[in-house]
């Protein structure tokens, strides 16, 4: 009788003793998974796409013993936002992943994001004033920090350096304006030699470097018919208008045929080293410049930045938010972005490292204008472009509007894209 | 009966419905997901819905988990019947909840399940304040719980949206048979209500009928006390007509030709004549015997056996039993031990009035007092009745004084209405009491 009360006893005390084992287990060892993608979102090419993953991961690991990272493996770029969705539908999306610029919207809105704004404001060891300010607003949804930033890209100018000497034409300043460009445009184009001023010069890169923009921030009024965006339009078809019909096509910029062309930051540290540079255009030197600068406006040009969400159902928040921290703030982290990946740092401080931008240069015959200064102009006068829903349809509305309407009908157009924008 | 088993039919096919629903909004939510899934459309649907959907096996698991509680909960209630008010009030209170909780975790898609409820809880709740506080929650979950209805702060996708991923056929398909089940289950839901307040009111007019069979019944009963009464009192009078002539008759008879036969041999034969009148003596000694034993075989039983204080009070706790009215009695007149057709008289006058009391004028308390000043004694039997409109002799009151008369006392009787607007019946009843010393040969 005592022996079966022993054992009875004893298989309590051993149930119990497992159960409380099973309870320290799950809140000692804890799993963070991580959504990546694999290659580079700047089409890009990017041969070692997980290092600087990998590489923050094993320190976070090494600081936080008991937190394991993962991550899957092989997510091409263009299919990352479907694997995300569908996680997100299954229920089974990482709890830290990388937001694309133009799903920050959807995410944010649809509240898989965790809001950050307490945990920001919570945390002793985070303040946002390392940031670049529109990086951060990257990040932000209605008011609402969502996200952190972890890598921009902005638009420059791309130069054919030879074309300009040939016509006896000096690289131009980082600070140039539309009348320098348009002077320059105006020299070099001569449709009879298949010669022309730029290529791919949209409207609305002269909309953000006059200082305006055509959506507000929340998505629901257009600035069709604002002064300034009227002003960059009429640039722009000024532009067009010197080519006597002709389209000009990228191909005519890969000949060496046409003097200027809007291209991604990224593009610019991709094939600016060596090997590269010769690979991409072997017929002509070429360099960036900041974008031209319009009347009322700056050198400003469009920023886009990959972002960093929690999910809002994770059950490792503070964590998830360590972690969060280390891939978007850490200086060393971030520095890698400059080995692995072809991006600016949103960190102020890594983005202007001497010794970076140093060995940036060391690749480029003449050693190229992109110094701390100019990185730093260039990221601060950065406009977001907001996305929203309706953004793709009405930013079509407003081309066509473009395209096919006089002046004196924008308001009109820009009424009609008002009323689009407010509609349910 | 037979309504009780369909009704619980009913309620089971309900169920049964409810639970094909459940399963219906639980699993095209989670099956749509992954044909989304399966077609690469996640990022559209997502697109399109602007939401997020809960855990997709966390629905089908909450929603159904909650509803076998909820159903076993139903199913036990009826099995182990309790009666405590607070264990009641609990169980419903957990259905309560557990509606609640199915319809959040079936995110507002279906809020026919409190109807359900409130089909098994309506007879169930017997405090009517409490069954209108149910039935209110309950109406208020199935007309909010809806997903439309709450849109502007509903969470999670509509299921619009998920039906908006089919193409028109199996769309249609699949929304008819959810309209179908949605009017099958209010459709269901009437008719267990039609059932249940029809079966009610039928109820009420059986109880009804029943109530008025029972109170002919007390009637005749209390037509057929009274004739018993007539009856024993006539058997009684003839009997002791039969003990009259019987006894007296035959004894006085004897006695009185004694007399005669004494008298024609007085002068003559005096010795003769005291012999016969010796006889004469002997015969009404005889005589008086045969008296007492027949007015001794018509005293109560309760006297024979016991004292006149100890009878009473056997009385009065009997009747206590009987009747549940409240007696009152005080004693003032010391040890009561008389003569035993004055013990009878008393005993029959507290015995008549009590029983007029409770009879006549519906009493609940009676007080009943016995004082006895000198040789007066009084009895005074007071109730808090209707009293009586008219006071008939034939309540037994004629035979209070017959016998009064004998003792020669006196009865008075009538309506009492107190100061305090309280009111009644009394009855004082008073005589002189023979001198016990007399009294003590017999």
């Amino acid at each position: 009788m005592t022996k079966k009360r022993l054992l009875k006893f004893g298989g309590i005390v051993l149930v119990l003793a497992a159960m409380l084992f099973g309870c320290w287990k799950l809140h000692s060892e804890i799993t963070i998974t991580v959504g990546v993608y694999a290659g580079s979102y700047w089409n890009t090419p990017n041969g070692n796409c997980y290092q600087i993953f990998d590489d923050a991961i094993s320190s976070f690991e090494a600081a936080h013993p008991g937190i394991f990272v993962e991550y899957v493996n092989g997510i091409p770029t263009d299919f990352y936002s479907e694997w995300l969705a569908e996680g997100i539908l299954k229920g089974e999306e990482p709890d830290l992943f990388l937001v694309m610029p133009e799903d920050i919207e959807l995410f944010a809105s649809s509240g898989i994001l965790k809001p950050l704004d307490t945990m920001m404001a919570e945390d002793p060891d985070f303040s946002p004033s390392p940031y670049y300010e529109p990086c951060l607003q990257a990040g932000k949804f209605g008011g609402t920090q969502y996200a952190l930033p972890y890598e921009s890209v902005p638009t420059i100018m791309f130069v054919n350096k030879t074309l300009l000497q040939q016509n006896g034409i000096s690289m131009p300043e980082n600070n140039w304006t539309w009348g320098d460009f348009y002077r320059i445009c105006r020299r070099i184009t001569k449709p009879e030699k298949h010669q022309f001023g730029v290529y791919g010069y949209h409207w609305l890169h002269a909309v953000y470097s006059n200082g305006a923009a055509l959506f507000s921030g929340d998505g629901k009024s257009c600035y069709l018919a604002d002064q300034r965006v009227q002003d960059a339009i009429t640039f722009s078809k000024h532009l067009d208008a010197m080519n006597q019909g002709y389209t000009v096509t990228a191909r005519d910029f890969d000949l060496g045929n046409v003097a200027f062309r809007p291209f991604l930051f990224s593009e610019y540290r991709a094939y600016q080293p060596y090997p590269w540079r010769v690979k991409k255009y072997s017929g002509f030197e070429w360099d960036c410049v900041c974008m031209p600068a319009g009347y009322e406006g700056d050198n400003t040009s469009e920023l886009h930045t990959m972002l960093l969400g929690i999910s809002a159902r994770t059950r490792h928040k503070k964590a998830v938010w360590e972690l969060a921290k280390l891939l978007s703030i850490d200086k060393d982290v971030q520095k890698e972005l400059y080995v692995y990946s072809h991006g600016i740092s949103p960190v102020r401080s890594v983005a202007e490292d001497d010794e970076i931008l140093l060995k940036m240069r060391e690749d480029i015959p003449g050693g190229g204008s992109f110094d701390g200064k100019v990185i730093r102009r260039i990221m601060d006068t950065a406009v977001v472009v907001p996305h929203f829903d309706k953004y793709e349809q009405a930013l079509r509305m407003a081309e066509s509007a473009v395209l096919e309407k006089s002046d004196t009908q924008m308001l009109a157009a820009q009424r009609e894209i008002d009323i689009f924008l407010n509609g349910s | 009966m037979e309504k009780e088993k369909r009704l619980a039919q009913l309620l089971a096919l309900m169920s049964a419905l409810n639970f094909s629903v459940i399963l219906y909004y639980a699993l095209v939510p989670w099956i749509t997901t992954r044909r989304i899934c399966a077609s690469f459309s996640g990022y559209d649907f997502l697109a399109f819905a602007r939401q997020i959907p809960p855990r997709p096996w966390i629905v089908p698991l909450l929603a159904i988990g909650q509803y076998f509680v909820l159903c076993v909960l139903s199913y036990a209630k009826l099995k182990w019947i309790t009666e405590k008010f607070m264990h009641r009030l609990f169980v419903c209170f957990l259905e309560l909840l557990l509606c609640a909780g199915i319809i959040i975790s079936l995110g507002f898609y279906y809020s026919g399940i409190a109807l359900v409820v409130l089909s098994d809880l309506v007879h169930y709740v017997r405090n009517s304040f409490y069954r209108l506080c149910f039935i209110a929650a309950l109406v208020f979950m199935f007309a909010f719980g809806q997903y439309e209805v709450i849109f502007p702060f509903a969470r999670g996708i509509a299921f619009n949206a998920y039906l908006s991923y089919y193409n028109p056929v199996v769309k249609g398909i699949l929304s008819g048979a959810e309209s179908f089940m949605a009017s099958m289950n209010i459709l269901l839901f009437t008719v267990y209500m039609i059932l249940l307040f029809t079966g009610q009111r039928a109820e009420n007019t059986r109880i009804k009928k029943l109530n008025d069979k029972l109170n002919q019944a007390n009637e005749r009963l209390r037509d057929y006390a009274v004739n018993m009464e007539n009856m024993t009192e006539m058997r009684e009078r003839n009997r002791l007509a039969r003990e009259i002539h019987d006894t007296l008759g035959h004894t006085l008879t004897g006695i009185i030709m004694g007399a005669d036969a004494a008298l024609v041999v007085f002068d003559a034969l005096p010795g003769e004549a005291k012999k016969r009148i010796e006889l004469i003596a002997q015969t009404a000694r005889d005589g008086l015997n045969d008296v007492r034993r027949s007015i001794n075989a018509l005293r109560p039983d309760a006297i024979e056996k016991n004292s006149l204080d100890e009878a009473l009070k056997t009385m009065f706790s009997n009747f206590h039993l009987t009747t549940s009215a409240q007696i009152h009695y005080t004693q003032n007149a010391g040890e009561l031990r008389f003569a035993s057709d004055e013990e009878d008289t008393i005993y029959r006058i507290v015995q008549e009035g009590m029983t007029n009391a409770v009879r006549h004028g519906h009493a609940t308390e009676i007080s009943i007092t016995i004082t006895r000043n000198e040789n007066m004694l009084t009895i005074y039997v007071d109730d808090n009745g209707v009293g009586c409109p008219s006071v008939s002799e034939g309540f037994g009151l004629r035979h209070m004084k017959e016998r009064l008369d004998m003792l020669g006392g006196l009865l008075v009787c009538g309506n009492r209405e107190g100061k305090d607007g309280s009111r009644g019946f009394y009855l004082l009843a008073n005589f002189p009491v023979r001198e016990r010393e007399g009294m003590h040969s017999d």
